[in-house]
């Protein structure tokens, strides 16, 4: 897995590369851990180049939806591949988080 | 590591070598770079060793009252510590001495008149040494403790999970098998079954996301409380709300579990279930068709509470069976990194609808396997299968 972020207005985008399991999820819990304890509050994560999410993956998306809703902040997803979408409707999340088909749309 | 909580101990009856040292070192001293202990004998130098435990490396003059620096060097073999690393200061050709002292165990050794600057090196080169051991011994403990988390892990796994087939055998209109087999990492996937009643089977199969200690404590809670609510006989939507919500007191940093709850009544041969995020169980039909289980449009155990599960139910004819199973089967990955997908699965699952609880599950064991080349599993791979003969 690789991560890179850039700021899109008062968005912070995070780019996820590669695959999300339980031997990386722990790098990616920290860094977003982060970047909310950063002052972070709206956050966009952006799947357009990752292949694959374990479970653990989503326990980590959970946990930042849960600590940014309590901020009172925005933690948006978007362009989710085919098979993880798969895995997002699999475990009731696609009405949990906000998803969107573009960065664009979703930094709005 | 700060090699700066490593002190020095001088071992010397010559007085006046204490201000030499913190002279010649000074800058060092005052960086905190070295510090010194001084003694001026064995037996002091003992005596010290137990005053500063983080005495690392000994400079040692052989000849001294009390204790010369030969005994005192058998009596720090006795001590066992290999991260205690004495250097023996000795007159110049002193060989026989000098040989002694290496095979009672000496790390290095000096020449008097000492050359402070070979000294340091000396000392240096020590100190790094026992940095490096220190370092690999820290490795090695923590390797250790990962090791037993694994198998506590495992052994609540193993303890949970039912392993006697077939589980009721005086019944003859229903057949269950499982299958679990382990991860290196231990994912935490679960499955358990109990007779509600005469006529009812309550079943579940769940995958706790995460692993180690945590995940199978997580797993051994849900399971129990799946369990003792699932008993009381109410429906599977209702059994789940219940288990949710006091599954949401217990879990840390958003620990979850995906479930799927089912009773199957066989008496009718009504299932009525209800679906918490975990992968939708598959009908393989009397007919040869194969019913993938609607979803119940419900999410994940331990995150939301007061999430109100549904329950839907479905008709089964007789020798339909109920295959369950968890994503390490249909996520297992090759050395080519490609998935066993779903279609593998039912297309696997379409030509084994005839055969014996056992089979079938063993059918799909062993292409699994023969799937991943032998890739490490990064997740458990669990399945159960129900049959009812009606």
């Amino acid at each position: 897995m690789e991560l890179k972020e850039f700021k899109k207005g008062n968005f912070l985008v995070i780019n996820l590369i590669g695959r999300v399991d339980t031997s990386n999820y722990t790098e990616l819990e920290k860094k977003i851990i982060e970047f909310i304890d950063g002052g972070e509050k709206e956050i966009v994560v952006n799947f357009s180049d990752l292949v694959y999410m374990s479970s653990s993956g989503l326990r980590v998306l959970l946990m930042a939806l849960k600590k940014i809703t309590a901020i009172g902040g925005k933690f948006h997803l978007c362009s989710l591949k085919e098979n993880i979408m798969e895995i997002f409707e699999i475990a009731g999340f696609t009405s949990i988080f906000s998803i969107f088909n573009t960065i664009d749309e979703a930094a709005k | 590591m700060d090699l700066s909580n490593v002190k020095i101990m001088v071992v010397d009856d010559e007085v006046d070598l204490e201000p030499l040292i913190r002279q010649k070192f000074r800058h060092k001293i005052r960086n905190d770079e070295y510090n010194f202990v001084f003694a001026h004998n064995g037996l002091e130098a003992l005596a010290k060793l137990i005053e500063h435990p983080d005495i690392g490396v000994i400079l040692s003059d052989i000849n001294m009252p009390e204790m010369d620096g030969l005994t005192l060097l058998l009596k720090l073999k006795e001590l066992k510590n290999p991260s205690l690393k004495t250097v023996v200061v000795s007159a110049y050709g002193d060989m026989d001495n000098i040989r002694t002292a290496m095979n009672r165990g000496a790390f290095d050794f000096l020449t008097k008149p000492i050359n402070f600057e070979d000294l340091e090196i000396t000392i240096n080169k020590t100190l790094e040494e026992i940095w490096q051991q220190r370092n690999a011994m820290k490795e090695h403990d923590q390797l250790i403790s990962i090791q037993q988390d694994l198998s506590v892990a495992r052994e609540i796994q193993q303890a949970i999970l039912p392993k006697t087939f077939p589980p009721f055998p005086n019944r003859k209109d229903f057949d269950i098998y499982a299958s679990m087999v382990a991860a290196k990492e231990v994912g935490g996937d679960f499955y358990d079954y109990f007779m509600i009643d005469n006529d009812r089977l309550g079943f579940v199969i769940g995958d706790v996301s995460g692993k180690g200690v945590p995940a199978a404590i997580f797993m051994a809670v849900s399971r129990t409380l799946i369990r003792a609510t699932g008993v009381k006989g109410m429906p599977a939507g209702e059994c789940l709300h219940y288990v949710n919500n006091l599954l949401c007191n217990e879990s840390v940093s958003c620990m979850f579990v995906t479930v799927f709850y089912g009773i199957m009544n066989m008496k009718s041969g009504e299932l009525e279930y209800t679906n918490a995020g975990h992968n939708p169980p598959y009908i393989l039909s009397h007919d040869g068709s194969l019913i993938k289980l609607e979803a119940t449009g419900n999410t994940i155990l331990g995150c939301f509470e007061d999430h109100i599960y549904n329950t839907k139910k479905i008709q089964l004819n007789p020798n339909d069976d109920l295959f369950l199973f968890t994503d390490g089967v249909t996520e297992a990955f090759n050395k080519q990194g490609e998935i066993y997908t779903d279609e593998r699965l039912e297309k696997l699952l379409l030509s084994v609808n005839n055969l014996p609880v056992n089979e079938i599950v063993n059918k799909i064991v062993n292409d699994v396997d023969q799937f991943a080349q032998g890739v490490p599993q990064s997740d458990d791979i669990t399945m159960l299968n129900i049959k009812y003969f009606g």
